[in-house]
């Protein structure tokens, strides 16, 4: 066993008076399902799951846990990418994905009122008979639920015109570590009051556990027309995305694939896709009807003009999701090119891709390593990927060694280390090097108003000293 | 035992020739009738930080100040020994047009930001009222919005970096320069609309957006404020992809007003359909052309700075879920009679009025009666200095408001960001 916490004996007693029988999870084998979640690299089998049902049963359990001074991990789909529910030090996992009532519909008002454990598509296709969606769509969004994207505050291809979870968030129901429920925002779209809700949001499970969310629904796009243009190098289809965004225009998405990912996912699914192709981007602009043939004119124009050898339109519906589901897929068709794999999720300001990527090259080169390049370009988040094989311990490191330099690399040239993934345990180091003392210090204050005892998921986003876990190669899964 | 020097003495003399106690120029930062003993106008965020650290150690409460232009929002400070006044933090820190991000020192105004992104059409689409007079922090401290705010957001939506000074008087950040970024708190959101009781922004990063090709707005006549907002609501229930749908109503006459912004082709479209839906529904168009008309620039500027310039000695501002609002309109219009003026933003389900009112507490009583009825939000923007000794200003508490006031007590645990200003006296 690898938490350093241990369950008191009682407390399992009383968790399982509280959840029911067929609420625990206990025995070792079920256990080690959540051992880890899409950050495979750390992995700690917690010695009690517990699911609850209502937001009730959340704050008995916590109160419970409250009393009995055990700190708790929250946990959704267990489909995050940086270790945000890895059950250690906490050994006790909370995980809400028994709570999929969607509690409210408002047409009119286009607000929907969803349990931690609604899964992300099933909000959209709730809604979309009556012309509505929700629109943040991570790549795991139909496994992923509602409290994992707010305690991730998750993106998507589509962010870059509609904004992240958080800019569709109007407010949550919160049980508080001692058990406490309270209701932050509402929905009205004005505030009363701090902001907690912003707060809470992204906050990756240290305050408490998000077991409702009133989210902020937009009608769909009269029309969406997606384009696919190849290109022979990543420098080109690169000043074509700042083309496109200094011609003044927002496409919904702007997504590039390179040469190593474009001939992963061709081999996986045979899309049509050309494999000598140095990138390609897909690009949605959605709107109404009237403009679009005009707007994807000129993006067509803006694409020959940086040298694209082609750019189509999707023609019909089955085209269009056939793309995307080459672009959600790049990761899955990855395991073909390597016995493992890692990713990063730097974001450099969209002036600066040409330059991670040459350092993305640089550090191809010295490690001896193929690194894909598969990206949400338009909102210059990068995610490279890092082919290797786990078996050798020396390649291993140079795997690691490499994701460091290119999340150093974004700080230097203004980014982040993270832009939809969150710290977890797997970016702590980098937590520090992108913010000082001051600024941390300040953010530890305000966790401590939610969670003054540090029992909600203690170890992540903050560095806390003493945590053992098991500590393994970078794994294989991986979505975005 | 000698008696101890107040607060607002030692400050003084800690900060020397870093404060103007001038009885003359403190009156220019009078709060709800109350002057400041002192002023200060830091020239960085450095001196800044220093400054609100001097307070502190002298147990002295400050109110950050941009140019002063919303300081009649929140309650009357329970004590105010130093206006903290950033308008020298007036620089633009970084704009790079291609990134589409723009960070700023607290004191620069919105004006000087839009006309700088104007040069590159670029545009950051929050219409705050009095422009030229409201600083950056100003904005962020009041959250102030505009009609824009439905279809593009408000202040939460593009503000992606701060750098604050907190109650010790130190610097901190959260957030980037990014558009994209999950490292970190968002503490953004925590200073955004808490009216300076947490910490002062001395810096801010926004995200901004291109300015569309087109932009156009359509003017419908009504008979009435409640005609008016029956066109509002058809006008935003048929989904023409509007900017922004604003019904109001003044000595001058109800009217509509519908902007669209985008490509010509389609905002042309959109502007067709309007004009048969505003008919269908019993308006009559008065006028159509460019925003950049200058009929149209008139009133577009009118309205976006109706809560500022509305006659009236009483403001208020409701936020209510955009289906209720002419259920709301109609009972506000029954419980007060002494409406001068009206302002609804009918995407967002926010409504203005500006009362002349003779009994104001009166009027303000009826006013939390039709918020509560109908599960609105009421904000009192302005009110008669009569009223200051048991002014509320927002309504309701809401539920979470303990955790907000250990929020207060976390950020400011001596109370060196003047007390009481802000929601139930956080």
């Amino acid at each position: 066993m690898s938490t350093t916490i241990a369950l008191p004996d009682a407390l399992t007693q009383d968790l399982a008076v509280i959840v029911g029988s067929d609420g625990i999870v206990n025995e070792i084998a079920a256990l080690t399902v959540y051992e880890c979640d899409g950050y495979t690299a750390e992995r700690a089998v917690p010695q009690l799951v517990v699911l609850p049902r209502t937001t009730a049963e959340v704050s008995t359990v916590l109160r419970a846990a409250h009393r009995a001074g055990v700190p708790f991990v929250p946990r959704g789909a267990g489909t995050g990418l940086s270790g945000g529910c890895l059950a250690a030090p906490a050994p006790l996992v909370v995980c809400t994905s028994r709570m999929r009532t969607i509690r409210a519909i408002d047409v009119a008002n286009r607000r929907i009122v969803a349990e931690a454990g609604v899964v992300n598509a099933d909000v959209s296709r709730a809604v979309r008979a009556a012309g509505l969606q929700y629109v943040p769509d991570p790549s795991s969004q139909n496994a992923c639920t509602i409290g994992g994207n707010v305690a991730e505050n998750s993106g998507g291809p589509h962010t870059l015109k509609y904004g992240v979870t958080t800019n569709h968030l109007l407010g949550v129901e919160l049980v508080l570590p001692d058990g406490e429920v309270v209701t932050l925002g509402d929905a009205v779209d004005d505030g009363l009051g701090y902001d907690l809700t912003g707060v809470v949001c992204g906050a990756e499970g240290t305050m408490g556990i998000v077991t409702a969310a009133t989210l902020r629904l937009l009608p769909l796009p009269e029309g969406v027309t997606t384009m696919l243009a190849v290109f022979a190098t990543v420098a080109d289809a690169t000043a074509t995305v700042s083309a496109i965004i200094a011609a003044g225009i927002v496409p919904a998405a702007l997504e590039m694939m390179d040469r190593t990912i474009v001939a992963a996912v061709e081999a996986a699914f045979r899309f049509g896709f050309p494999t000598d192709a140095g990138a390609v981007l897909i690009i949605e602009i959605d709107g109404a009807v009237a403009g679009l043939d005009a707007t994807a004119t000129r993006i067509e124009a803006l694409c020959h003009a940086h040298r694209a050898s082609r750019v189509t339109r999707a023609a019909d519906e089955a085209e269009r999701a056939a793309l995307w589901k080459a672009r959600k897929r790049a990761f899955g068709a990855v395991g073909r090119l390597a016995p493992s794999y890692c990713t990063q999720d730097g974001v450099v300001p969209r002036t600066r891709l040409p330059e991670i990527l040459t350092r993305i090259e640089a550090a191809s080169a010295r490690h001896g390593l193929r690194i894909g390049n598969v990206f949400h370009a338009g909102d210059g988040n990068i995610h490279p990927i890092i082919l290797y094989d786990q078996r050798d311990p020396a390649e291993t490191a140079r795997a690691l060694a490499a994701g460091r330099e290119i999340l150093e690399a974004c700080l230097e040239l203004g980014g982040s280390v993270t832009g939809e993934h969150g710290i977890g345990v797997e970016k702590l180091r980098e937590l520090g090097l992108s913010f000082g003392p001051d600024d941390l210090a300040l953010m530890r204050r305000v966790r401590d108003v939610f969670d003054p005892d540090g029992r909600a998921n203690p170890g992540k986003v903050f560095p806390t000293p003493g945590i053992c876990v098991e500590q393994r190669a970078p794994g294989r899964r991986a979505a975005l | 035992m000698a008696r101890p020097t107040s607060p607002a003495a030692a400050l003084a003399k800690e900060l020397g020739s870093g404060a103007d106690a001038d009885p003359a120029r403190c009156d220019a930062w009078t709060l709800a009738g109350i002057l400041p003993a002192l002023v200060a106008r830091p020239a960085d965020a450095a001196e800044l930080a220093a400054t609100v650290a001097a307070a502190g150690a002298c147990g002295a409460a400050l109110v950050p100040l941009g140019r002063g232009a919303h300081r009649g929002l929140g309650h009357p400070p329970a004590r105010y020994d130093l206006a903290l006044v950033t308008e020298r933090l007036a620089r633009v820190r970084d704009y790079t047009p291609a990134d589409m991000t723009v960070t700023v020192e607290a004191g620069t105004t919105v004006a000087e930001i839009d006309a700088l992104l104007a040069c590159e059409g670029q545009w950051l689409p929050i219409e705050p009222p009095l422009p030229e007079a409201t600083t950056v922090g100003g904005l962020l401290a009041a959250d102030l919005a505009g009609p824009l705010a439905a279809s593009q957001g408000r202040a939460r939506d593009f503000v992606i970096g701060v750098e604050v000074a907190t109650a010790a008087g130190v610097l901190a950040r959260a957030g980037g320069r990014v558009v994209k970024n999950v490292a970190g708190y968002d503490l953004m959101k925590l200073v955004i609309g808490s009216l300076g009781t947490l910490a002062v922004v001395t810096e801010v990063t926004f995200k901004v957006r291109p300015r569309p090709e087109t932009r156009r707005a359509l003017v419908f006549r009504a008979h009435d404020v409640a005609a008016a907002l029956g066109v509002a609501a058809a006008v935003a229930a048929a989904e023409t992809g509007a900017l922004a749908v604003v019904a109001g109503a003044d000595a001058d006459g109800a009217r509509v007003l519908v902007r669209l912004g985008g490509v010509a082709a389609d905002v042309a479209a959109a502007a067709a359909r309007l004009v048969a839906i505003a008919g269908g529904a019993g308006a009559e168009l008065e006028h159509d052309d460019a925003e950049t008309h200058p009929r149209i620039a008139a009133l577009l500027a009118r309205t976006r700075d109706f809560p500022a310039r509305a006659g009236g000695d009483v403001v208020v501002r409701f936020a209510v879920l955009p289906s209720r609002l002419p259920a709301l309109a109609s009972a506000l219009a029954r419980a007060v009679t002494d409406i001068a003026g009206w302002r609804v933003d009918a995407l967002r389900g926010t409504l203005y009025a500006a009362l002349q009112a003779e009994h104001p507490a009166e009027a303000l009583a009826a006013c939390a009666g039709v918020a509560g009825r109908h599960e609105a939000h009421l904000v009192v923007e302005r009110w008669p200095l009569v009223l200051a000794p048991s002014i509320a200003v927002w309504h309701p508490i809401p539920t979470a408001f303990p955790l907000m006031q250990r929020m207060k007590r976390a950020l400011d645990p001596t109370g060196v960001f003047a007390g009481g200003r802000f929601v139930g006296g956080l």
